[in-house]
């Protein structure tokens, strides 16, 4: 949006000097046209007709974004704000298609060894870095060693035991168990993006982001803007756009107004009671898409005394999962008392608690439990977590719960959950695909994401059959008997799988809303 | 023995403190908007203390069923986005600015008293390092200075009040130092220095009831400026913690809502802010007018005719 102010204000200028100097605009302004918009518009000579010229040469797409990226190392980021952006500048081996089943990315085809320990890539051809560079397999290698060295995804490539890159365009992974998901695992979003080994020598993956995607990384002023210009020898379709300003608008209405008025063309969340709103703008297209995310309450085993499994039960029985989805989310989500939604092949139908306070009061009164107060740890950075808890405080109330709402901001939360300092905390897991995503990091007792401390022995061992499972039925079979334990005792309390909201301008042609939140623009066009 | 009443001899010109009170009362009334003020500002303290029995609803009494529900006869300002009533709230928001003003202009009243006290009685070396640490705590803009001590202490209740404290002292200290320092070099207090007086006889005879007057506005002031920054705090969510009600907090939650319509949940608990801040202004002027013996003198003549 940046631009099109001065653009506006030259047009008026160009018409005032028109006035004054009796039909010699166009002479009088060309030469302040080059000066002042040299930088953001393409190299057309008049400014007056950039605005339609624009759109139909490609343009600008302006995309608000709700938070700042808080880095733009893909391996090492988990800010879902940063993946909004680096979804474009990256590709992974594999990415999710349409029905979020693995397609083909940077690699062409793979094959599989009969004992389904060694698989092998082919690289597409004639990939190229956005600095020229060609992709070769060890830019592959290199990626994924450095991802199991020092990422947040190592886990993700735990069954692998070595990578290796016999020649330019192939890749071996020698695995030490069978893994059916992992072509789920390493193209699961662009946190398995594939960088350069160069960059990766130098260290500069974080600070000058170079990829094989769609667009390439011009800027990044924290607080302010991301900007990323279109690479034209990107390998897939597109990218029909000039470029994409992601400008960092962390209010919610603030963002909806920016849309209505024409600020910008895309936003990435739509607050849940705006929808109705949103949908009846002729002016606004609004997108709204059953998701796989899902948000939870989680209770410190570590602590007493959530370490006994019927105060944990008698806490689920106590809530009402309906009136905590309709507060937070209005019709915008699906309450489900288990993580996966029902739209996924791996849903398990599985409801045991309910809303049932006489049966919580039983249990908290068996355990022994009385006059319990609960240091509930939630942020405003993902604002459905406070009115969750405010909905969560009343409901435990009626069993003599007491709870402390206690609101941090998102970086003090992180470090407060790594720290084990909470008694509760009620947030989401965002964008999972494969069974494996859901369960293993947050609920195997070794698992990195397991803050709560849960452990049992029954859930490890499903957990770890489930993965080298290759029979889909029978790997469906051993997840649905792990959800169900984990359900039963209460690991993670499951509230509800959120709608996905996105909204946009008309003018936005080729966008669809996914499943797992990656937000690609490569065939996106303003017309 | 003679010591005492030689003191009480150099008192005597003042008028004893009972008529002064009434003076100064009147004199405050005579004040059309302070007195309007004064009545608001009754209204709004009973109404904070008597929440339990005036408000319909408890504030964490929620009804999904009823959401959103623009006012009426059931729901006087309305229901927010729980279904809690947003007129309970805004009662039970009372108290918490009112405590939360007044414990932390509590607090620093009393540490910027005593620290001006100290500053202007002692001078030298004390002054220098007491007036120096108070302008390094002044130089920091109020509310960020709020923020991270804030921060540092985790957002609380209590927390709120005591960095609201912390950062309102230097004010006092400023205001009580400047008064020490003319008060100090006053006939009357060198001559019960000269006759031997303590310290503590001097301050606390002399030094104090000459500085009441611009602590006293500079209270009433302070006040105000501490319930609006309570109010910017919990509307930064770092104040009080919901479900309890705080006006700021109550703004932060409408905020989602006024493009919907919902105008109810943000007008209702941004007027409460409005008139406890102008009512606290309004009679912090009457006061200050009321106590300047030049103003004060202006007010009676106009009194009479």
């Amino acid at each position: 949006m940046r631009w099109r102010s001065p653009l506006a204000l030259l047009a008026l200028l160009a018409l005032i000097a028109a006035a004054c100097d009796g039909g010699e605009a166009v002479d009088v302004d060309d030469p302040t046209g080059e000066d002042v918009t040299d930088e953001t518009v393409d190299d057309d000579p008049d400014p007056d007709d950039d605005v339609e010229e624009d759109a139909a040469t490609g343009g600008t797409l302006i995309a608000a974004i709700g938070g700042d990226p808080d880095q733009l190392d893909p391996h090492t980021t988990t800010s879902s704000f940063a993946f909004t952006v680096l979804e474009n500048v990256y590709d992974t081996l594999v990415q999710p298609g349409d029905d979020l089943t693995p397609e083909p990315a940077l690699a062409e085809s793979w094959e599989t060894s009969d004992d389904l320990l060694t698989w092998t890539f082919t690289l597409r051809d004639g990939v190229t870095f956005h600095d020229g560079s060609a992709l070769t397999a060890d830019d592959v290698v290199a990626s994924f060693e450095r991802i199991a060295e020092e990422g947040q995804n190592a886990f993700r490539l735990d069954a692998v035991d070595s990578f290796a890159a016999p020649d330019d365009t192939t890749v071996v992974m020698e695995l030490n168990r069978p893994a059916p998901n992992l072509l789920d695992q390493v193209g699961a979003f662009k946190g398995m993006a594939i960088v350069s080994a160069a960059a990766i020598e130098d260290g500069t993956v974080g600070d000058e982001p170079n990829g094989t995607g769609p667009f390439s990384f011009v800027s990044f002023s924290p607080g302010d803007n991301v900007v990323l210009e279109a690479n034209p020898d990107y390998w897939g379709e597109g990218p029909f756009l000039d470029g994409i300003e992601f400008q960092v608008i962390p209010d919610e209405s603030v963002k909806v107004t920016n849309l209505e008025t024409g600020e910008v063309d895309w936003i990435d969340s739509v607050p849940p009671q705006q929808i109705d709103q949103l949908e009846a703008d002729p002016d606004i297209e609004m997108s709204q898409v059953a998701g796989n995310d899902y948000w939870y309450l989680s209770l410190n085993n570590a602590r007493e005394p959530f370490d006994d499994v019927d105060v944990r039960r008698a806490i689920a029985f106590a809530l009402n999962i309906d009136d905590i989805t309709e507060a937070a989310n209005f019709d915008a989500a699906t309450p489900n008392e288990t993580a996966i939604p029902e739209t996924s092949f791996w849903f398990l139908d599985y409801a045991p608690y309910g809303h049932d306070p006489d049966q919580a009061q039983a249990l908290l009164d068996d355990a022994g439990v009385s006059d319990l107060t609960i240091d509930l740890m939630v942020t405003n950075e993902f604002p459905e977590t406070v009115t969750a808890a405010q909905v969560i405080a009343s409901q435990l109330g009626e069993v003599g719960i007491e709870v402390d709402i206690r609101i941090e901001d998102f970086s003090t939360w992180l470090a407060e959950q790594g720290d084990g300092n909470f008694d509760a905390f009620a947030l989401g897991w965002l964008g999972n695909i494969d069974p494996d995503d859901f369960y293993y990091a947050q609920h195997h007792s070794e698992g990195v994401n397991n803050f709560q401390g849960f452990a049992d022995d029954e859930v490890d061992e499903l957990l770890d059959a489930a993965r080298e499972e290759t029979d889909e039925d029978a790997r469906k079979a051993l997840y649905d008997q792990a959800a169900t334990r984990i359900v039963d005792l209460a690991s993670y309390i499951y509230f509800y799988n959120p709608d996905i909201l996105e909204a946009w301008s008309p003018e936005v042609q080729g966008y669809e809303t996914r499943p797992d939140v990656a937000t690609r623009f490569a065939t996106t066009s303003l017309g | 023995m003679s010591e005492h009443d030689d003191a009480e001899q150099l008192q005597a010109p003042d008028e004893p403190a009972e008529a002064r009170w009434k003076e100064t009362l009147s004199a405050l009334f005579a004040n059309r908007l302070a007195a309007a003020g004064v009545v608001v500002l009754a209204l709004l303290i009973l109404s904070a203390l008597l929440a339990d029995v005036v408000a319909p609803y408890a504030f964490t009494d929620d009804d999904l069923t009823r959401r959103l529900e623009p006012p009426s006869a059931a729901h006087w300002f309305g229901t927010d986005e729980l279904g809690r009533d947003v007129f309970s709230r805004v009662l039970f928001g009372a108290r918490v600015s009112l405590q939360v003003g007044a414990v932390a202009v509590g607090i620093s009243l009393v540490l910027g008293t005593l620290i001006g006290l100290i500053s202007g009685y002692r001078g030298g070396w004390t002054d220098i390092v007491l007036m120096r640490a108070m302008d390094v705590l002044f130089s920091f803009p109020v509310v960020l200075l709020a923020i991270a001590i804030v921060a540092v202490l985790s957002p609380s209740l209590t927390n709120t009040m005591i960095a609201i404290g912390v950062v309102f002292t230097p004010i006092f200290a400023r205001v009580v130092r400047g008064s020490v320092l003319s008060v100090r070099e006053e006939v009357f207090v060198r001559a019960s220095r000269s006759l031997g007086a303590s310290d503590w006889r001097i301050i606390s005879r002399h030094v104090l009831p000459n500085v009441a007057a611009p602590v006293i506005v500079q209270t009433s002031l302070s006040l105000a400026f501490a319930i609006l920054t309570e109010a910017a705090l919990s509307y930064l969510g770092i104040g009080v913690q919901p479900p309890r009600p705080a006006w700021g907090l109550m703004l932060l939650d409408a905020q989602g809502f006024i493009a919907t319509g919902e105008w109810w949940m943000s007008i209702f608990p941004g007027l409460a802010i409005f008139i406890t801040v102008a009512s606290l202004n309004l009679v912090g002027d009457g006061l200050r007018d009321a106590l300047d013996p030049k103003q004060r003198s202006i007010i009676q003549s106009r009194g009479v005719t």
